[in-house]
C-alpha cells in the first residue's frame, strides 16, 4: 500500500480489480484504493501472476503494508503476508477515521492510532449447536437475532420462530439478496414465496468518496450555522481585463491565461489578507487564526467532487495564481493529484457561474468558518446618469457561520470583495504596453 | 341468493365451483351443452383417446422390433370413436358426480347475465353475488372463401368421422392441427398442413419445433409453411406459396384448425358493461373484470387456451371472491403437444430469451441419455433443453421432444415456478428408470 501524500497513514481498499490466478502486466490496474479524499488506481510495479491478496474489499490498510504478491505462477507467497501486528481488515473504515485525520491534516490534533477492529463476537446474538445445526440446515441467516437463552443465546426455538416468521425467498431471490437487494414484506409467489422480480431493483451503496462527502456534508450542517449572503458585483472590469489579456496573448504577449475564475479568486485572496477574520478555523470550541491563505477550489471531476488546495496562495502574482489553478485541476482530473493538495484549505471557492446559477447556498467545509460561491454574469438595471443602463454584474454568494461570524463583519468583508472585484485590474498589477492595444 | 353462479362447465368453471362449494358457498353451475366443456367433450380427453390407439397401432405394427409377432394388424375408426365415447362418458359422470358431492346445483339452460348480479336461465333469473363466466371457446372459422364447404371440418366433427379419409388436408400447423395429423397419418391417410408461419406449433421453442417438423415429416406427413389458403373449392385447397405463386392440392377431407375463438356472445356482456374485445373478455390477474362482482376465465377471456390454465384462473378467481388472495402467474404454465412423438415445455423459449435480452446458458441432451427412453422408444429420438440464467442458473424454461415428457414436465413447472437454481435443482433425486431423468441428466450438464 503506498503512502500517497504526508497526511495518509491508511487506505482504503476499494476494490481488486484483479484476482489471484490472473496475470498482470507491468502498469495494468490492480486494485482502487481510496485516501478520505480521493480514490486511485494502484497500479502493478512488475509483470507476472497475481499470487495472493492479503486484504478483502473494504479493508482499510497501513500505508507500506504488502496488500498482493506478484511473481511466477507456482510461487510460495506467505512469506509476504503482513504479520499479525497489522490490523486485520475491517469490513467498514471506522467512522471517526476521516474526520480525525482532517483534523490532524489542520494540526489542531494527532491523528488517533487506528482503532482495534473485530473483536470476538459478543455471547449475544451466539447460536446454540441446534440453532446453528437448523440454521445451516435451512440455509437461514438470522441476521441480528436477540435469543431467548442466558446472554441472549439464541436456541433453536428461537430460530425456528424466526425462520417461520420471515418471508421465504425462492432460491434466485436469496441470491439477489446476497447482492444488495432488499427484501420486500410480502412475495407474489405460490403461498407468498418472495419472487425475484418481487424485489426491485437492488439499493447501490455509496462509494467510498461519495459515503465520505455524504457525511461530511451532514456533519457540516449539523456542526455549525450557516447562513448565505448574496450580493453582486460591477463585472464590466472584469470582462474588460479578460478582453484584454486575450487579445494580448493573441498578439504574442507572454501573459498568463488568467480567466474569470482567477481574477474571482485573486480578489478573494486578497480580501482575505486585509479581513482576516475569515481566514480562521473554529475546532473544538476554538478559533485558530491562520496566517497565510490555503485556498480550496471546488472541482467536479469523474471520481466526484474534489477540492484542489492552493498553499501559500496570498504570496502568489495572479499569472502564478491561475497557473497553480490550472495544474491542481489538471491533477484531480486525472487522478494524480496528491492527497496533501486535497488537504488543509482554510477557504473555499466554488464557481457555478458557468452553469447560469444566479445564487445559491454553498455548504461549509469546517473547520473553516466562510465558502464563497461564484455565480453568473447576469444584465442588472442601474441608474446612472439620470437614467437607467443595463450593466453586467457577477453573483456572489457567502456562506459564513454565525457561530464565530456575525452578519455586519461577513457583509462588510463581502463588500470589499465587491470593491476588488469592480477594481480588478488595478488590483491584478497586470501591465498592457499601449502597442498591444491595435 | 346464490354466493356464485358459474356459466359455463368446462375445466374452468366445474373446477371453480366445485372449490367455492367445499368452501360451503352456495354454487349453481349453469351449462347449456355439456359438463366438462370442451375440454372433455369434443378436445383435450377425446383427441388423446384417439391418440392412444393410432399409437397402439403403430406400435402392433412395429411390434416385431419388440420381439412380438402379431397378426394382421388393423384400425377400426367406429371402434375408436366408440371407446372414446366411453372414455368421455366415464369422465363426464365422474364430474357430474364430483359436483354433486361438493354441493353444487347444476342448471341445465342457456345463461345470459340479467344484470351485474343476477344471470337468467331458460326464463328464470337467479341472483348471485358473484357471477363467473366460463363460457370457453370455439373453433374459430377464418374468412377464407369456401370454408363453410362440405368438405371442411372442424375439430369436433373431425372426432366422429366413421372413416379415415385417404387425403386429409389440414389448415393451422398449431398443437390442434399438428396432433389430428399426427393421429390420421398414422392410420393411413396422407396428411398435409398448411401453416401460415414459417414455422409449425407457434410458441414453441424453436428447435424442438424444428425437430417436431422433422419427426412428423419421417412419419409421411407433408409441410406446406409460410403459405396463406385464399380459397377452398369443393375438394381443392388454394393457397399462396412463401415465393407468391399460388397453387392447390385436393383431399377427401379438409380439416380447419386455425385457432379457437371466446365465445362472447349471447351472454349480455355489453348490457352488463363487461368489457371485452373480439379477444376476450379483459381480466386482472385476480380473474376480476370491470364489473365488480363479475369474474372470467378460461378461453373466454383469451389468455391462456389450455384447460389447466383455464382450472387455475377460475380457482384464483374464487379465492379471491371469498376473501382469500391469490393471483394467477402464467411464467411457469406448461404446455404440451400430444404428437408422436409428444412435446411438452414450460417457460421461456429460446427465442423469448433472446427477444427479452436475458442472459442465458443451456444445456442440450438427447432423451436417450435415461436409459428408460430407450426401452421404451425403440428407434425414437428425442431432445431435451433446459435455459437457465447465466448468473445465478435459475431454471428459466425446460423444453423437450420425446414421449413420455409431458408426464414429468411438472417437475420443469415447479422449477420455473419457484425459481429454483440449477445448484439446489442437481440436489432432486429422479426415479430409476424413468424418461425424467433426461432433464436431471441436462441439469447437471449446464455449466456452473
Amino acid at each position: 500500500m503506498p503512502k500517497l501524500g504526508n497526511t495518509v497513514e491508511e487506505c482504503l481498499l476499494a476494490k481488486w480489480r484483479k484476482q489471484p490466478g490472473e496475470a498482470v502486466a507491468a502498469g495494468e490496474v490492480i486494485a482502487e484504493i481510496e485516501t478520505d479524499k480521493a480514490s486511485f488506481d494502484l497500479t502493478a510495479p512488475v509483470a507476472g501472476t497475481l499470487l495472493a491478496a492479503f486484504f478483502n474489499e473494504g479493508a482499510l490498510v497501513p500505508v507500506y503494508t504488502n496488500i498482493c504478491v506478484i511473481g511466477e505462477a507456482g510461487e510460495n507467497a506467505e512469506a509476504f503476508r503482513p504479520s499479525p501486528g497489522v490490523p486485520p481488515p475491517a469490513p467498514e473504515p471506522p467512522a471517526v477515521l476521516p474526520a480525525a485525520s482532517e483534523v490532524a491534516a489542520a494540526g489542531a490534533a494527532p491523528a488517533p492510532p487506528a482503532a482495534p477492529v473485530s473483536p470476538p463476537p459478543p455471547a449475544k446474538g451466539s447460536l446454540s449447536p441446534r440453532a446453528r445445526r437448523f440454521a445451516e440446515r435451512h440455509g437461514f441467516s438470522p441476521g441480528t437475532l436477540s435469543g431467548s437463552g442466558p446472554g441472549g443465546r439464541v436456541l433453536e426455538r428461537d430460530i425456528r420462530a424466526a425462520y417461520y416468521s420471515s418471508p421465504h425467498l425462492s432460491s434466485l431471490a436469496a441470491r439477489y439478496v446476497e447482492s444488495g437487494y432488499e427484501i420486500q414484506a410480502e412475495g407474489s409467489g405460490a403461498g407468498g414465496l418472495v419472487l425475484a422480480r418481487d424485489l426491485g431493483e437492488p439499493g447501490v451503496a455509496l462509494s467510498g468518496v461519495r459515503a465520505r462527502i455524504a457525511r461530511r456534508m451532514r456533519e457540516s450542517l449539523a456542526s455549525t450555522a450557516q447562513y448565505t449572503l448574496n450580493a453582486s458585483a460591477d463585472a464590466t472590469g472584469l470582462l474588460a481585463l479578460r478582453g484584454k489579456i486575450k487579445a494580448a496573448r493573441a498578439n504574442g504577449a507572454t501573459i498568463a491565461d488568467v480567466n474569470i475564475g482567477d481574477m474571482i479568486m485573486f480578489c478573494a485572496i486578497r480580501t482575505l489578507v486585509e479581513m482576516p477574520w475569515l481566514n480562521v478555523e473554529f475546532s473544538g470550541g476554538k478559533l485558530y487564526q491562520r496566517s497565510s491563505v490555503h485556498i480550496g477550489f471546488a472541482c467536479d471531476t469523474p471520481r466526484g467532487l474534489l477540492v484542489p488546495v492552493v498553499r501559500a496562495s496570498e504570496k502568489l502574482t495572479i499569472e502564478e495564481l491561475a497557473g497553480r489553478i490550472r495544474a491542481l485541476t489538471q491533477q484531480a482530473l486525472d487522478g494524480s493529484i496528491s492527497p496533501d493538495d486535497l488537504a488543509g484549505g482554510t477557504f473555499t471557492v466554488s464557481n457555478l457561474g458557468s452553469f447560469g446559477i444566479e445564487s445559491f447556498t454553498p455548504i461549509l467545509n469546517p473547520p473553516q468558518v466562510a465558502v464563497l460561491g461564484v455565480d453568473a454574469i447576469q444584465l442588472k438595471p442601474v441608474r446612472r446618469n439620470g437614467g437607467v443602463e443595463f450593466v453586467d454584474h457577477l453573483g456572489l454568494s457567502l456562506t459564513l457561520d454565525h457561530q464565530v461570524i456575525d452578519g455586519a463583519p461577513g457583509a462588510r468583508f463581502l463588500q470589499a470583495l465587491r470593491n476588488h472585484v469592480e477594481n480588478i485590474e488595478s488590483l491584478s498589477g497586470l501591465r498592457f504596453q499601449e502597442t498591444l492595444h491595435v | 341468493m346464490y354466493d356464485l353462479i358459474v356459466i359455463g362447465a368446462g375445466p374452468g368453471g366445474y373446477e371453480a365451483a366445485a372449490h367455492a362449494a367445499r368452501m360451503g358457498k352456495k354454487v349453481a353451475l349453469a351449462e347449456r351443452q355439456y359438463v366438462g366443456g370442451t375440454c372433455l367433450n369434443v378436445g383435450c380427453i377425446p383427441t388423446k383417446a384417439f391418440l392412444k390407439s393410432s399409437k397402439v397401432f403403430t406400435e402392433c405394427r412395429n411390434a416385431a422390433v419388440y420381439g412380438v409377432s402379431t397378426g394382421d394388424v388393423r384400425f377400426d375408426l367406429p371402434a375408436v370413436v366408440a371407446r372414446k365415447n366411453k372414455v368421455v362418458g366415464t369422465l363426464t359422470r365422474g364430474v357430474e358426480s364430483m359436483l354433486k358431492r361438493a354441493g353444487v346445483e347444476i342448471i341445465r339452460g342457456h345463461a345470459r347475465l340479467a344484470s351485474r348480479s343476477a344471470v337468467s336461465i331458460g326464463g328464470e333469473t337467479l341472483e348471485a353475488r358473484n357471477i363467473l363466466i366460463a363460457s370457453g371457446s370455439r373453433p374459430a372459422v377464418p374468412p377464407i372463401p369456401g370454408i363453410d364447404s362440405e368438405t371442411v371440418l372442424d375439430s369436433t366433427a373431425a372426432l366422429n368421422l366413421t372413416s379415415v379419409p385417404d387425403r386429409l388436408a389440414i389448415i393451422g400447423g398449431g398443437y390442434i392441427g399438428l396432433e389430428f395429423a399426427s393421429f390420421f397419418a398414422a392410420v393411413g391417410a396422407r396428411v398435409t398442413v398448411l401453416e401460415m408461419l414459417p414455422q409449425i406449433a407457434a410458441g414453441t421453442d424453436q428447435d424442438i419445433a424444428n425437430r417436431l417438423q422433422q419427426a412428423l415429416r419421417k412419419s409421411g406427413i407433408e409441410f406446406k409453411t409460410s403459405c396463406r389458403v385464399t380459397r377452398i373449392e369443393g375438394d381443392a385447397v388454394r393457397f399462396v406459396s412463401q415465393d407468391g405463386s399460388e397453387t392447390s392440392l385436393t383431399a377427401d377431407r379438409i380439416l380447419n384448425s386455425t385457432g379457437r375463438a371466446p365465445v362472447l356472445a349471447d351472454l349480455s356482456l355489453e348490457e352488463a358493461g363487461v368489457d371485452f374485445d373480439s379477444k376476450g373478455i379483459r381480466t386482472s390477474d385476480q380473474g376480476k373484470t370491470n364489473v365488480p362482482g363479475v369474474w372470467a376465465c378460461g378461453d373466454v377471456t383469451g389468455r391462456r387456451l389450455l384447460a389447466h390454465a383455464a382450472t387455475r384462473e377460475g380457482i384464483v378467481a374464487v379465492n379471491n371472491m371469498f376473501g382469500g388472495k391469490d393471483r394467477i402467474r402464467y411464467d411457469a404454465i406448461p404446455a404440451v403437444i400430444y404428437t408422436h412423438p409428444e412435446v411438452a415445455g414450460v417457460g421461456k423459449t429460446e427465442e423469448e430469451l433472446r427477444a427479452q435480452g436475458i442472459e442465458y446458458r443451456k444445456a442440450v441432451v438427447p432423451m436417450a441419455v435415461a436409459g428408460r427412453f430407450l426401452v421404451e422408444n425403440e428407434g425414437g429420438s428425442g431432445t431435451l433443453k433446459v435455459l437457465a440464467g447465466a448468473r445465478h442458473g435459475e431454471i428459466l424454461g425446460v423444453h423437450a421432444i420425446g414421449d413420455s415428457s409431458s408426464e414429468f414436465i411438472v417437475a420443469a413447472a415447479a422449477m420455473v415456478e419457484f425459481e429454483m437454481c440449477a445448484a439446489e435443482a442437481r440436489q432432486l433425486v429422479f426415479p430409476h428408470p424413468t424418461v425424467s431423468e433426461a432433464l436431471r441428466e441436462a441439469i447437471l450438464e449446464l455449466k456452473q
